[in-house]
């Protein structure tokens, strides 16, 4: 097949492809690193049927391939969401806003409900061995909405913009292997001097008008993942010279142009007839913002007034399915809440004790009552089955008499009283805790559950010693053990510091090879389980309910809107 | 009366000052939270710290509550923390929203209310009394998130009548602002009823109206003619000071059905610590509650020849 | 023309006058069923312990339906919550801390409110404008917006809603006592005890107040009934009592928006709080009409 022979394809592809055909590697996991190494998704696609036997293209994935589906064109999607102020998209930090952002801007690629990240704004890529030089191709004859033509000039400034300081982006620290730090010589107020972050020299190099070569200074297997998360979307070049504020000047790729705009109220979107990626179905998307009440979306969907919902808690699904006309999106994901302990911390410091805590949980139990069972049971490692190099790694079921055994050679045969910080919204949080608490009892741990209003608690969550923090999805396995438990990391909330756990770490987060990587994370994994670092009960299913109507709507993980191949039946 | 009306003014313009001071003194008390609202849980302590200081924390109370004062002598209320607009282009259209929907309010309130109370006055101590005394009591005894929540279960749910939220995002609808005003219908017009009903009853049993009665009047006329007059000053002044309580009662209306008015906004800015829009909210609510007060003193000297204000 | 003569009648005990005004009761019907209302609930909250087939807030069957029966034997006679939790037992307890903090609340607010109405009242002069400016002051502002304001600031707990409370009742409660003071001061036994050489603080406790506690019991009643469906307000807007203990207000709030296919977990406590709320109306109903007749 001439495909073997493609060199402009990355050099890896062809071995992946020959572990496909064995059976080492299955179709899934092919499609994945094909299409994350700079394979188009249909070529891969295709490649994979042609080579397992037979077409595999899911109906599901449809609105993420060329191929166009059938659908209905026109009418308005109204959906439920709160509106929030939208300036400049390198500093968002809520979902929500990103998503109205999301109809008219876009990203160089794309994560697809399906958890797979495909080229988006970047035709294909290409990237050194050792993950340090990444060479994005961009689409050509692509216009903004004011007629300008999409080119490196764009992907640049971006990139730009993000690695400066003064932009105060959250991308800032996303990017780190494109920057440098230096002491500005000032000292911060714990006495320690002042670091300044910038973009390293020669990070983002032009090499034509249509190509950009990103240089890192270590290897970054996830810097796909990283340019679809919300706040990396590309904007006009003259974004900064023409005010800088997209609310008011919303130039954009996107399928729709913003119409109308009021924080706390709506927002409107009109299609764009020439949109790249081909015309969109719905004539008008609005936002309506129902305020903080989650019941009023749910009136709102019952007496038709919109037709999706941004989020459903799980209590309401009962609920939707009572309205004859509307219908639940759910999809699997990798939120979770973990129940972590500071390991430098008093009566922490012991392992047993973790562990004592670690064992007594039914997994099952707790997703039954505190998640109606919708979701997955957890190992306590905070890698989930939904992570293509997630390794199983089945942990101890609960198991009372071990647990009283360790608490008693810790010193504890007595019992232990202990108090666990929770926020109080959403309130499945508060249900897990205290099935939690109410699980522990039985070996004579007390635990006193402090609720607590979410904004105390944003406060409070990475010092408390023992604490249930709610953790994001995140689409690849090792992301979170490096923002969470490697020694030193940003939110590493537990304290917790294993040099062996960091030097794992660092080999899994630059292996390429999945397999090899599923060994490393299976070491990673059953590190952190043995140090019973965290309780981890569940991951959990999102929901989503809107209008039976509603056709080619795919809940994504993070609940990011793209909803050009959405139509009303 | 000019001296008087200049007094009120006066007072008003001390209390504003009272109650200003007072709400930022509340607020000081944990300013760190307000960055962590605005930037999120996962914000770094140096993102908080230079947020803060940008947004002037760092000085002390004294000094931001005359800016903040200075500013608004001049017109400029400040811009809001939540909603990054300027405070005026989101206050006044959410007030006049809630005025809407407390005119709409009244607009049943008052007919209703009088209408009861008076009957009920007039026939003191009887059947049609006892009920509408009764019904008074009870319905002012549901909270209105009580009826909020019973009236959407089946007026929404149920009989699939009315719309479910009134956010009027399609333009103003007539039908959404039905329910918001149900609630505050039942719960409010108890306490006037009954209070109209005492005025009245009262006003039966002076001699002024026994005489009229033996006289041989008939007795539509003396009520309408004599008795209405002065049974309805004192509910007059009630119903000038329920414009003043509706600021408070149609906080739970507006969040419960998402209706863009005042009352919701002043929750969202509260709960948000968003200092510029709560104090500019409480200066409206001062103002509002001086002024009906005002009114309603003015309109009870008025109608009652027999007191007078010194 | 006869002169009254000065009559100068025996203090009856405390006992009595209570004793006698529990009879007197009996004779409206409106009072009685109040009484009986109130009576209720305070005897839930008593035995609560007793009373309640569950741990308030012990977790078992999501979303059960009334009268589920459950292993044991146990029933839920009034169904679970979204998390499983007995309403019945969640009410029985939420009861007790419905009747713990609004009597309390009420009550401290009145020890300030009393203070503040009958030193204004007597003693006049400056004391009365500083406290009367300050209680105008506190009283223009929306009852509501002050709570909001106060508990976002700074954080819902049980002793912050007192505080609210207190801080926003007692301008009225003074109020009502200075006027109540302005009109007894003048009456011939305060004359007699000043004329005695009684201080000041003796005169407003011993003779000027026991003499308003008319007034005064009938606007108890009525605020407590206030208190209590404000605590609700709070518990419903997200900003009363934390959880997990059972709050009228908050059972409302966290069931509302599945009230359509399980209404059993919001109705009840809906008609819980109104049927206490209910009570103390009547109450105070009966006893201003008692008074009206005497």
């Amino acid at each position: 097949m001439s495909f073997w022979r493609d060199k402009t394809l990355h050099p890896y592809i062809p071995e992946i492809a020959d572990e496909m055909l064995r059976g080492r590697v299955d179709r899934r996991e092919f499609l994945r690193t094909a299409t994350l190494l700079g394979m188009s998704a249909t070529a891969a696609y295709g490649v994979a049927g042609k080579l397992t036997g037979g077409e595999i293209i899911p109906s599901a994935n449809a609105q993420f391939l060329t191929g166009v589906p059938k659908g209905n064109f026109g009418g308005t999607l109204r959906v439920s969401m709160r509106v929030q102020p939208m300036t400049d998209p390198a500093t968002f930090d809520w979902t929500e806003m990103s998503n109205v952002a999301r109809q008219f801007l876009e990203y160089l690629f794309i994560t697809g409900a399906d958890n797979i990240t495909r080229p988006f704004l970047c035709r294909r890529w290409a990237v050194s061995r050792d993950l340090k030089t990444w060479t994005l191709f961009l689409h050509q004859g692509l216009k903004w909405s004011n007629g300008d033509e999409f080119n490196a000039d764009d992907v640049i400034f971006n990139f730009k913009r993000w690695l400066d300081p003064r932009t105060g982006s959250s991308n800032q620290s996303l990017f780190t292997a494109m920057t440098t730090s230096a002491p500005t010589g000032k000292q911060g107020r714990d006495g320690k001097p002042l670091m300044s972050t910038t973009m390293a020299p020669g990070a983002v190099e032009k090499i034509d008008d249509y190509t950009v070569r990103l240089h890192l200074n270590r290897g970054e297997l996830a810097l796909p993942e990283s340019l679809y998360n919300y706040p990396t979307a590309i904007v006009h070049r003259r974004f900064a010279d023409e005010g800088g504020d997209i609310s008011k000047n919303p130039v954009g790729t996107g399928p729709y142009k913003l119409t109308q705009f009021k924080v706390g109220e709506k927002a409107v979107l009109q299609k764009r007839k020439d949109y790249w990626g081909g015309e969109p179905y719905l004539d008008r998307i609005v936002y309506v913002d129902h305020g903080d009440n989650p019941g009023a979306s749910l009136a709102a969907l019952a007496s038709n007034q919109v037709d999706l919902v941004y989020e459903t808690p799980v209590e309401q699904i009962d609920v939707v399915d009572k309205i004859p006309t509307a219908k639940i999106f759910e999809t699997v994901t990798a939120q979770t809440a973990v129940a972590r302990m500071q390991v430098d911390q008093k009566p922490f410091t012991d392992k047993r004790v973790r562990t004592a805590v670690r064992l007594c949980q039914d997994h099952d139990k707790l997703l039954l009552l505190a998640h109606r069972a919708r979701g997955v049971a957890a190992e306590d490692h905070h890698v989930a089955p939904v992570h293509p190099d997630y390794a199983p790694l089945p942990g101890p079921a609960q198991d009372y008499r071990l647990a009283k055994k360790l608490l008693a050679d810790a010193g504890f045969a007595g019992g232990l009283d202990l108090r666990i910080d929770c926020r109080k919204d959403p309130p499945w949080e508060v249900s897990l805790a205290q099935a939690l608490a109410e699980m522990c009892k039985p070996v004579g741990i007390r635990i006193k559950i402090n609720v607590m209003p979410n904004a105390q608690f944003s406060e409070i969550w990475d010092k408390t010693p023992f604490g249930l923090t709610a953790w994001t999805h995140r689409p690849l396995g090792f992301m979170v053990p490096n923002l969470a438990y490697r020694s030193g990391a940003q939110w590493n909330e537990t304290h917790y510091s294993n040099p062996e756990y960091d030097r794992i770490l660092d080999q899994a987060s630059s292996t390429l090879d999945v397999k090899s990587r599923k060994q490393h994370m299976a070491k990673l994994q059953s590190i952190l389980q043995e140090d019973a670092v965290i309780a981890q009960p569940f991951w959990r299913s999102i929901f989503a309910a809107g209008n039976k109507r509603v056709q080619g709507y795919e809940l994504h993980p993070s609940v990011y809107h793209r909803l050009n191949k959405v139509w009303l039946a | 009366m000019g001296v008087f009306i200049l007094k009120r003014l006066g007072y008003m313009v001390v209390t504003m000052f009272a109650v200003s001071g007072l709400v930022f003194l509340l607020l000081e008390v944990s300013p760190g939270t307000v960055a962590t609202k605005v930037l999120g849980a996962f914000s770094t302590e140096e993102q908080r710290r230079l947020w803060l200081e940008a947004n002037g924390y760092f000085e002390p109370l004294l000094t931001r509550y005359f800016t903040w004062l200075g500013n608004v002598l001049t017109g400029d209320f400040g811009q809001s923390i939540r909603f990054k607009v300027p405070v005026g282009d989101i206050l006044w259209p959410r007030l006049l929203n809630t005025a809407i929907l407390g005119a709409s309010a009244f607009a049943v309130i008052i007919p209703l209310s009088l209408g009861l109370g008076v009957i009920a006055g007039m026939r003191e101590g009887s059947k049609s009394d006892r009920a509408i005394s009764i019904t008074s009591i009870v319905t002012t005894s549901i909270p209105e998130f009580a009826s909020a929540v019973f009236f959407s279960a089946v007026f929404v749910f149920w009989l699939k009548w009315l719309p479910g939220t009134s956010g009027m995002a399609e333009g103003f609808n007539f039908k959404e602002l039905v329910l918001p005003v149900m609630v505050l219908v039942i719960y409010d017009f108890g306490y006037v009823a009954r209070m109209t009903r005492s005025s009245m009853a009262e006003v039966m049993t002076t001699p002024y109206i026994r005489t009229a009665i033996l006289k041989g009047l008939p007795r539509h006329q003396v009520i309408i003619r004599h008795a209405l007059r002065n049974a309805l000053i004192g509910p007059f002044t009630i119903i000038m000071l329920q414009i003043n309580w509706l600021l408070s009662g149609v906080i739970v209306v507006e969040f419960f059905f998402a209706y863009k008015g005042f009352g919701a906004l002043l929750l969202e800015a509260s709960l948000n610590q968003d200092i510029f829009l709560i104090e500019a909210c409480a200066m409206v609510a001062v103002v509002v509650a001086v002024v009906t007060q005002t009114i309603a003193d003015i309109a009870y000297t008025r109608l009652n020849p027999r007191i007078r204000f010194a | 023309m006869n002169e009254p003569s000065l009559k100068i009648l025996p203090r009856r005990s405390l006992l009595a006058r209570t004793f006698g005004l529990s009879m007197g009761l009996r004779h409206s019907t409106v009072a009685m069923i109040g009484v009986s209302l109130v009576g209720f609930w305070i005897f839930v909250a008593v035995f609560a312990p007793l009373l309640a087939p569950f741990e308030p807030n012990a977790t078992h069957l999501p979303f059960a339906k009334p009268g589920t029966s459950f292993t044991g034997g146990a029933v839920f006679w009034l169904g679970t919550d979204h998390l499983g939790r007995d309403v019945l037992s969640r009410i029985i307890w939420g009861s007790r801390t419905v009747l713990f903090y609004a009597p309390l609340a009420t009550f401290l607010a009145y020890v300030v409110g009393i203070m503040a109405g009958l030193v204004a009242g007597y003693k006049q002069r400056w004391w009365d404008e500083i406290l009367s400016r300050i209680s105008d002051i506190v009283l223009s502002f929306p009852v509501l917006v002050l709570y909001i304001i106060i508990i976002a600031t700074i954080g819902a707990s049980g002793v912050n809603i007192v505080i609210a409370i207190i801080f926003a009742s007692a301008p009225g409660i003074m109020r009502i006592v200075r006027g109540l003071t302005l009109d007894l001061r003048n009456r011939d036994y305060v004359a007699a005890a000043r004329t005695r050489g009684e201080s000041s603080l003796y005169i407003m406790w011993v003779e000027i107040l026991p003499n308003a506690r008319g007034p005064l019991i009938v606007d108890a009643c009525l605020r407590v009934g206030y208190v209590i469906i404000t605590i609700g307000v709070l518990g419903f807007l997200g900003l009363g009592l934390p959880p997990p203990d059972p709050d009228w207000g908050g059972m409302i709030n966290e069931t509302r928006a599945m009230a359509l296919v399980f209404p059993h977990m919001t109705i009840f406590p809906c008609i819980a709080i109104s049927s206490l709320v209910l009570g103390f109306n009547l109450l105070a109903d009966g006893l201003r009409e008692l008074s009206m007749r005497r």
